[in-house]
């Protein structure tokens, strides 16, 4: 005799976790069912936070490099290895614990297993203790998420070839590593293991780091990188690697790319993720799966099959823990019977190299594309007082704005906090805020929040900071 | 010497990118590094640069187009063989790479060479049509194709629609399936053009390496004055990802549009009375307000509303039950007769025709009609017959239109006939019937009536009608209460001939009796009116020579 429930939320992402969390909010019963312990996903076990607990770190080394120049000087650090990687853990352990407790008080029936449909209204779960389980619901939500997409013929099984995951695993730090793919996973890791000390070399197919981020802002974040790696190969592609020695040999293949064979103690492949739709019976279902692997989904997430409904990395980009909490709600109030859509105005993304990178809402590359008109107004940091006194005029705030409204469409951000302060952009474009609304609404001084202020300012050509008088 | 810049690799699983900008143009000197295109992928908008240094020759493509790894974006020279360029007696617009160990002198080359891609996009429809089923993709990838063959079979709200090729080429890539939905100027699949002329002059020849490169005159599609090429660019066939910002979002706050949502306002409909026309709740409810108003102050749309949305039953709770998702053609059948039904007052005549004498002259003159290739039907007769009787009675060709309180009388004489298919009713339109006489009327039904059946029945055949004709004689009954196509304002039903008795001078007589049905909209047309248009129809089936006298 089959188990029911009235909603199963299969993946304990931030996209399901979010979601089973509303529906026991709201009343329903609820399984979440996971193959980890707990709840946190990709992002709490293998991605957002390990990589941001290291990248504090990374700063920290940075910085007390750094402080030679203001006349402070540290003795270069020791790292202990296993230490370090022991408060990673521990970071990662007590935010998923936390999940569990949380969980638990919302007394939701966490299934440790893997789910796989039978049909459009039965699960077989596949317990991690070694039993079986077969789940009735009313409603399923697909929370799969995604996985890193590996090379085609490239890719070696080799421990010194790594995805994401290995590399936030921290088992050593290589003399000299290769980071092939320049998007924000490979540059945030990148600078982690060059921070410990890596020589780190980036490879990118394109043009330019961030493929996607507007080039005046990766510009900024480039000069930073280009300093920190040991080299930065652009319009650069790997067509081979080979395992000699407990060394990966790599040959590129570009116009400035090395002609010989390069060698490197360990190779990083991020060159993004794909989506998980296979091996947990869609076919049994009605559940539309598109050219590209994505979960076809309405604006209420529901699926072709009117009782799944599915969120996150499997629906489709950007592939933001964020955008699958926030699809997650939607999806809950759907069931739930309430008139919801997704339709967000801006969906921030934030980059947390240094320095970061945050954008929300309509970019400019977008703008241009679409044959949007829009107006810009950019304030450089050189002219902001917090960034002088905290040394890092390395920055740059800008404002994407509608000619005849001035209403805000779009923000970006490149600079320290850059990924806090790109709040302020969502809220303004959600509220449909306007330049003025920006320029009139007082920020406190001394922060860099004030750059937001000024650059509206600079829009009607009256920033106080810059002279620039508008034409 | 020429050489191709092709659409390099993008990543993995990236086979096909948007040309979002094309930065060169035929002429252009480029450099190396320098960019060149401007591509959107799934992934990313990535700017290409050249490869090496040249003057481009040829662009091959246009911006907006999808383009496949590996296909060729335009073609430039290389510096220092000017010189040689000119010297070509043929336009060089896309060169032909030939095996170094073939080339002899220059054979003339006899089959055609594969010149071009275009995208077969869904032509338009006609109007107010954005949208199609495709109900068969009738090509597969690899399919040679030639112009007019029929490739896809599509159903919009109002009809099934054979499309046929434009071009005659192989088919490379099908982006849609069979039942998909697809919009007006969608790619639905790739040609490559077959160029079937053939090199007439001998080309110049530069053995270089290993390959060398051939000039060959090239076919271009016939772009101008091709609609279906023509059509506006429009969004990519795959599907449309929820996540890609609209160009313009309504100004109004989360709270706001969801407040509009849950009471069912579109938001980009509301007017924002605030700054920089920012939407607020109030305004919201203003505009709901204003639209309930509307819809209170008029009793059509009033009416309309709360019909068929009345919940179901869970059918299965009583036995087994199939579930079919409703044919475009029959979910607009069932919007438009519901909208028809509950906006018209309408009144049904009854009467029957003696057409006892006029069979026997549809029998006299039947085989006359059908060495001609028609078919004489009592059909062909009542077009004319009703044709003739609108002519006397205009409010039956006109149209109410109760937002302009205004009638509009229609100066031309279109009728449409009821025509059953199996995927449901169709209505095609005989236009001008006053100005055809019965045997060409009776032509142009046959036609019209296999067309309809065999699926070729275009959107154009099927507007403009003034009044519509529904003959179910064929399957039986007497009479039966049509109801009137919306925005026409009567509707004829024709029913089974029997004999009757008939007392005639103090005697039954067996005569046979057509019974006819006709509806009519009651606010246009008064019911004397109504009882004297059927009248007239009657008896000009009985006595022919109305038409002459009166019609």
């Amino acid at each position: 005799m089959a188990n029911s429930t009235q909603l199963a939320v299969i993946g304990g992402g931030p996209g399901g976790y979010a979601a089973a969390f509303l529906a026991a909010d709201l009343g329903m019963q609820v399984s979440l069912i996971e193959l980890e312990k707990n709840p946190g996903g990709v992002c709490l076990y293998r991605g957002c936070i390990p990589s941001k607990a290291l990248l504090h770190i990374a700063k920290l080394l940075n910085e007390a490099e750094e402080a030679k120049k203001w006349g402070v000087y540290f003795e270069k650090p020791t790292i202990d290895l296993e230490k370090l990687r022991t408060w990673k853990e521990g970071v990662v352990n007590k935010l998923t614990g936390g999940l569990g407790v949380l969980s638990k008080q919302r007394k939701i029936n966490y299934i440790n297993g893997k789910a796989s449909f039978i049909n459009s209204n039965t699960l077989f779960i596949d317990k991690v203790d070694g039993t079986t389980e077969e789940l009735t619901f009313e409603n399923a939500i697909i929370a799969t998420g995604s996985v890193p997409t590996r090379i085609p013929g490239l890719s070696i099984d080799s421990p010194l070839v790594m995805d994401s995951t290995a590399a936030l695993a921290l088992n050593d730090i290589p003399g000299k590593m290769l980071v092939i793919g320049g998007g924000y996973i490979g540059l945030e890791l990148g600078s982690v293991y060059a921070a410990l000390g890596s020589k780190v070399t980036v490879v990118e197919m394109t043009a330019g780091l961030l493929p996607g981020a507007d080039r005046d802002m990766a510009m900024v974040l480039a000069k930073s990188i280009n300093q920190k790696m040991e080299s930065v190969l652009l319009n650069t592609k790997v067509v081979s690697l080979v395992e000699r020695d407990n060394k990966v040999y790599v040959k590129f293949e570009g116009a400035k790319a090395p002609t010989e064979e390069v060698e490197f103690d360990k190779v990083l492949i991020s060159i993004g993720r794909k989506p998980v739709t296979t091996g947990f019976g869609l076919e049994n279902t009605n559940v539309k799966v598109n050219e590209r692997g994505f979960i076809v989904v309405d604006e209420k997430l529901q699926t072709n099959d009117p009782k799944i409904y599915a969120i996150g990395d499997v629906v489709g980009n950007p592939m933001l823990a964020h955008k699958a909490s926030a699809e997650g709600k939607v999806a809950v109030e759907a069931i739930a019977g309430h008139k919801v859509a997704f339709e967000p105005s801006a969906i921030p993304a934030v980059v947390f190299t240094d320095p970061e990178l945050a954008w929300a809402g309509l970019t400019e590359t977008e703008a241009k594309e679409k044959g949007i008109k829009v107006e810009v107004a950019k304030f450089p940091w050189g002219a902001s007082g917090r960034a002088t006194t905290i040394d890092r005029n390395d920055g740059l705030t800008k404002l994407i704005m509608d000619p005849e409204t001035q209403r805000i469409l779009g923000m970006g951000i490149v600079g320290a906090g850059a990924g806090e302060m790109i709040a302020e952009g969502v809220i303004a474009i959600e509220m449909a805020a306007n330049a003025k609304d920006i320029a009139l609404s007082i920020h406190p001084h001394p922060t860099l929040s004030e750059t937001v202020m000024e650059t509206a300012e600079m829009f009607f050509g009256q920033s106080t900071h810059i002279y620039k008088p508008k034409k | 010497m020429i050489n191709e810049f092709k659409l390099p690799e993008l990543g993995e699983n990236i086979e096909i990118a948007q040309v979002v900008k094309i930065l060169v143009k035929s002429g252009d000197k480029i450099t190396k590094d320098q960019s060149v295109l401007e591509i959107e992928t799934d992934k990313a908008t990535v700017e290409v640069p050249a490869e090496m240094d040249g003057i481009v020759v040829d662009v091959k493509i246009e911006e907006g187009t999808k383009v496949k790894v590996g296909s060729v974006v335009f073609t430039f020279k290389t510096e220092g063989v000017e010189t040689e360029e000119k010297s070509e007696p043929v336009k060089i617009e896309k060169p032909v790479e030939v095996k170094a160990e073939q080339i002899k002198p220059i054979e003339q080359p006899t089959k055609a060479v594969s010149t071009g891609i275009i995208e077969f996009k869904l032509p338009e429809l006609g109007e107010n049509i954005a949208v199609a089923t495709i109900t068969k993709v009738l090509v597969n990838k690899g399919d040679v194709i030639n112009k007019d063959t029929t490739v896809l079979e599509i159903e919009t709200d109002k009809a099934t629609v054979e499309v046929p090729a434009e071009v005659s080429g192989t088919v490379i890539e099908v982006f849609v399936s069979s039942g998909e939905k697809a919009k007006v100027g969608q790619v639905i699949f790739t040609v490559s053009i077959v160029a079937t002329e053939v090199v007439k002059k001998e080309a110049a020849v530069k053995v270089e390496d290993k390959k060398v490169e051939v000039p060959t005159p090239v076919f271009q599609p016939q772009k101008s004055n091709d609609a279906q090429i023509n059509v506006a660019k429009l969004t990519p066939p795959i599907i449309p990802s929820r996540n890609t910002m609209p160009g313009k979002i309504a100004p109004a706050a989360p709270s706001v549009r969801r407040f509009a949502r849950e009471i069912g306002i579109d938001i980009n409909m509301v007017r924002g009375s605030g700054n920089s026309g920012r939407i607020s709740i109030e305004d919201v409810k203003t505009f709901a307000k204003a639209l309930n108003e509307k819809l209170l102050t008029t009793p059509v749309s009033a009416a309309s509303f709360g019909v068929s949305h009345e919940p179901l039953p869970d059918f299965s709770k009583w036995g087994n039950i199939e579930k079919v998702e409703m044919s475009n053609i029959r979910k607009k059948t069932a919007e438009h007769l519901s909208y028809a039904w509950n906006t018209i007052p309408a009144v049904t005549q009854f009467d029957k025709a003696d057409i006892t004498d006029l069979e026997k002259m549809r029998k006299l003159f039947g085989k006359k009609v059908e060495a001609r290739g028609a078919k004489l039907t009592v059909t062909a007769i009542l077009l004319k017959i009703i044709a003739s009787a609108m002519k006397v009675y205009p409010q039956f060709n006109s149209t109410v239109d109760m937002e302009k309180n205004e009638i509009i009388y229609k100066k031309y004489y279109n009728i449409g006939v009821a025509v059953d298919t199996d995927r449901g009713l169709l209505v095609p339109v005989i236009k001008n019937v006053d100005k055809k006489n019965i045997l060409e009327l009776a032509t142009e039904l046959g036609e019209i009536s296999v067309k309809a059946r065999n699926k070729k029945l275009t959107i154009e055949d099927m507007q403009g009608g003034n009044f519509s004709i529904s003959n179910l004689g064929s399957i039986g009954g007497t009479h039966f209460t049509p109801i009137v196509n919306s925005p026409e304002v009567a509707i004829l039903g024709v029913s089974r001939s029997v004999f009757e008795p008939v007392y005639i001078d103090g005697k039954f007589e067996p005569r046979l009796m057509l019974p006819l049905s006709l509806t009519y909209d009651h606010r246009i047309i008064d019911g004397a009116d109504g009882a004297r248009f059927i009248r007239w129809i009657v008896e000009a089936l009985q006595q022919p020579f109305l038409l002459s006298l009166e019609g």
